[in-house]
């Protein structure tokens, strides 16, 4: 046995990510979709009548296209099967709209999120954690010195409620319309909790804010939406954790992000996402960027049967600025085709793309990119540098960036690199007593670095547990 | 899909393309077969992103711009000691077990619609034969594009430890008016340890419409070296490919381009590595002016049992104008874990640093510009090993830019 494997059973990691609950149910919806489902899901959630309206207008839309199938080396998607998911299902907590304080949650909830250490890190002085257990935000908190500059963090079927005109005029309008894919208008139509955010003009929120998700029940899907308003001149980031146990039936994630980056504001949108290896991660995460706003996009991607997910910036103003970080592990059976879209459509915009991928006991990693600068887009740049690492033959790492450029005085550069795991590397560790495994998870965590050290610490050594046991095959 | 048969087109038309030539058999029927699949078969496949194909080669009309039964050209071939470098009759006539065997080997007639259409029609070509240990310097083929439309098709066949540089180019001779096709396919056939650099300079007429499509397949220990310069045409459509079958085989495609007014580049560059210790290095440049536009892709695909491969690609475009449009997908396809592989793309204008400090040397701004797009050229044009293609290629750029 490896000293890895002795140390993940002293530290239970092993156990902690890969545990099921026995939940029971307060509300389940039929499985499949229907205009009936769609209608009990608002009625349920008692939402108001344009809300409605848009679900069932997402639910036309979601009919008319078709799955996506000819793209090139993209994850086969013959097994997502929307009649067969349950699209909802509220868990079994007498407050509704999810409880304020730690303790009253019920044990079995409570249970769960500790083994998935979310309790410290609010014991950390975080400034609030939201977390969603199947579909509904079951916890939240926010410090109380937010709350009095006017920030809101709150559940996104709170939001509908109480924050009804930002909420509607923001909800899948300009941002992700129903439109932009089919399962932008599944999430457009099912859609249930999720976190709202809105930085008032000029605020800036010093810690992050954090909501944590987690798929709990066989062959459901999640759909929850992430709206975040961020004012002129504020700053806010945004920290969001999902994974899901494993089962035998198939999941299906869609979820939906917006962000809105006002004039100088700066928002950072973090995630680590460990989703089962039954489970599809099929997203729609897209922010709008006015002028001299910034976005950064920072994501790991682990776990998941596949994952087709794009997070884009349409840097809208003069000066925007976009920054994606992504990593992607694929294991056995998976395959994880990601990567980043940026539309510059105004001058002076710059975005840079780093994304990295590992690939191990045949799994298939693709980084799918689009770089489009509009007419009119001058003096833009972008670099786009990606780095595949394979371990064995039996993998397949794609890159296929697509660059659209229709202005001139622009820098573009893209760059790929694929290599194999250094051999002479990992003698040079091994001469130094490490055994072979440990070498290679040494030089695996050198190599996510980039990634590692954007995160708060707690989803940094995360990142890093879930990376050591993809590498020991341990998830399976 | 799709695309009609050009009413211009029937069997008879091809039988009697055939017969003219007192073609063997076989050809008639491949060229027949060919004919037949047009039906079916689709055009190249174009890079598309959602809601946009970046050529749109089914919107050419074939049936006005194709005339089979009238193709003429004018062709000079210069041979070299101990090769044979003949016209595809003479070739037919003195070496027709040769073409026989190679012919679509490398390249299927019926690999999309455009190739068939190639096959079933063409009436010029050259074979270029390089015997077993032969090193053949210099072989030129010149051709001239002097009709509606023009088919060709060129096979080169290096034996074991032959090596050849070759030069073809093609240009228009008398002037005929109005919209034309030109089509040729390409294929290299080598031996073990065979050398084949094939340089190739397309200076068309603004109203041409030009397909070619080169295919090599690399042999053990071979090396298949392209160079390829579009500076004409009205819309071009190129594709580089080489399968690298043979263990420790290598490839380098180097690409020029410098459009204006309103070409069209479609330029592909594609590499297999199948054998074991292969090496590729794809570089391409490009220049575009005025409302010119170019499409790249790079494909550097690696299979499963290509153990200890390298693989490199960059490519650099130079936008000269704000109505140019530059779009580019370079592409890994990794299925094996001994790979060092990159790729890199980059886009942008001529450097207004290195313009500063030549125009505070007193060089007038309009020179300084064009020496540096002359410049930018340079990392291809070392590549090229006949001098009369290099000095060709800078002739073309230097007078596009004045």
């Amino acid at each position: 046995m490896s000293s890895d494997q002795d140390h993940l059973k002293q530290t239970d990691t092993e156990e902690r990510f890969d545990f099921k609950k026995d939940s029971k149910a307060a509300f389940a919806a039929e499985k499949g979709l229907t205009e009936e489902t769609i209608h009990a899901i608002s009625e349920d959630k008692d939402e108001p009548e344009w809300m409605l309206e848009r679900r069932l207008r997402a639910l036309e839309q979601f009919q008319a296209m078709p799955m996506p199938t000819d793209w090139p080396g993209q994850p086969d998607l013959s097994e997502v099967d929307v009649d067969e998911i349950v699209p909802y299902i509220r868990p079994d907590v007498d407050v509704r709209a999810g409880v304020d304080d730690w303790t009253e949650l019920p044990d079995e909830i409570k249970d769960t999120f500790d083994k998935l250490g979310i309790p410290e890190a609010e014991k950390n002085a975080l400034s609030g954690v939201g977390a969603q257990y199947e579909s509904e935000v079951v916890y939240q908190n926010m410090q109380e010195r937010w709350e009095e500059k006017g920030v809101i963090f709150c559940n996104m079927d709170q939001a509908v409620q109480e924050h009804e005109e930002i909420v509607r005029e923001h909800f899948m309008t300009t941002c992700v319309p129903p439109s932009d894919n089919k399962f932008a208008a599944l999430h457009g139509a099912v859609w249930s909790g999720g976190s709202f955010v809105y930085v008032p003009e000029d605020v800036t929120v010093e810690m992050p804010v954090q909501a944590y998700f987690r798929m709990n029940s066989e062959g459901m899907g999640q759909f929850e939406h992430t709206l975040i308003v961020a004012e002129e001149g504020s700053e806010v980031h945004y920290i969001e954790g999902c994974s899901a146990p494993k089962y035998s039936a198939i999941n299906l994630h869609s979820g939906g992000v917006e962000v809105f980056v006002g004039e100088d504001a700066h928002v950072q949108y973090s995630t680590v996402q460990n989703w089962s290896k039954n489970t599809y991660n099929l997203n729609t995460k897209r922010a709008l960027v006015e002028k001299n706003g910034r976005m950064e996009w920072i994501s790991g991607s682990m776990g998941s049967k596949a994952t087709m997910l794009y997070p884009s910036s349409i840097l809208k103003g003069r000066g925007a600025s976009d920054n994606h970080i992504t990593i992607a592990f694929a294991g056995e059976g998976q395959n994880i085709d990601t990567g980043a879209k940026v539309y510059h459509n105004a001058p002076n915009t710059k975005s840079t793309i780093e994304s990295k991928s590992i690939s191990k006991d045949g799994g298939r990693t693709n980084y799918r990119g689009l770089v489009h600068i509009a007419d009119g887009a001058e003096g833009s740049s972008t670099a786009v540098e990606c780095d595949a690492l394979m371990f064995d033959n039996e993998s397949t790492s794609d890159t296929m960036p697509y660059m659209e450029i229709n202005e001139s005085t622009v820098d573009v550069a893209h760059e790929a690199t694929v290599g194999k795991i250094g051999d002479e590397d990992v003698f040079y560790l091994q001469s130094r007593g490490l055994d072979d495994d440990d070498a290679k998870q040494m030089i695996v965590s050198g190599f996510i670095e980039p990634i590692t050290e954007e995160l708060p610490i707690e989803y940094a050594v995360e990142l890093n547990r879930l990376v050591e046991l993809e590498m020991e095959g341990s998830l399976g | 899909m799709s695309t009609q048969l050009p009413a211009s087109i029937s069997e008879e038309t091809v039988n009697e393309i055939s017969a003219e030539r007192d073609e063997p058999d076989w050809l008639r029927r491949t060229r027949l077969d060919a004919l037949a699949a047009l039906e079916e078969l689709e055009m190249p496949s174009v890079i598309e992103t959602p809601g946009r194909r970046w050529t749109n080669l089914e919107d050419l009309d074939y049936e006005s711009i194709v005339d089979p039964l009238d193709q003429r050209d004018e062709t000079e071939r210069v041979s070299a000691e101990g090769a044979k470098v003949l016209d595809f009759e003479t070739a037919l006539e003195e070496h027709p077990e040769l073409v026989e065997e190679h012919f679509g080997s490398v390249t299927d007639p019926q690999t999309n619609y455009l190739t068939a259409l190639s096959t079933a029609l063409f009436t010029t070509g050259t074979v270029i034969y390089v015997p077993e240990g032969v090193d053949a310097e210099d072989v030129k083929v010149r051709a001239e594009m002097n009709s509606t439309s023009l088919f060709s098709h060129t096979l080169v066949v290096a034996e074991d430890n032959a090596s050849a540089t070759i030069l073809e180019r093609i240009s228009n001779g008398s002037a005929v008016d109005g919209d034309r096709y030109f089509s040729n396919l390409v294929e290299i056939v080598t031996g073990e340890n065979a050398y084949v650099q094939y340089g190739s300079l397309q200076n068309l007429d603004e109203d041409v419409y030009d397909f070619t499509l080169k295919r090599g397949d690399a042999n053990r220990y071979a090396t298949i070296d392209w160079i390829e310069g579009n500076i004409g045409s009205r819309l071009t459509r190129s594709d580089i490919e080489t399968e690298l079958n043979g263990d420790s085989s290598e490839t380098k495609i180097v690409g020029a381009f410098f459009g204006h007014d309103d070409q069209h580049f479609d330029i592909n560059a594609r590499v297999w590595h199948n054998g074991e210790h292969t090496t590729a290095d794809l570089v391409t440049r490009g220049v575009l002016d005025d409302e010119a536009r170019s499409v790249y892709e790079g494909v550097q695909d690696v299979g499963r049992d290509a153990w200890d491969t390298s693989s490199y690609q960059r490519e650099n475009t130079l936008m000269l104008s704000d109505d140019s449009e530059a779009d580019a997908s370079p592409k890994l396809i990794i299925h094996n874990h001994d790979t060092e592989a990159s790729h890199s793309a980059t886009v942008g204008q001529v450097d207004a640093e290195d313009l500063f400090y030549m125009t505070s040397r007193s060089i007038p701004e309009n020179t300084a510009r064009n020496m540096l797009v002359e410049g930018f050229f340079v990392p291809v044009l070392e590549e090229v090993e006949v001098d009369e293609l290099r000095e060709d290629i800078d002739d073309l750029i230097v007078a596009r830019l004045d």
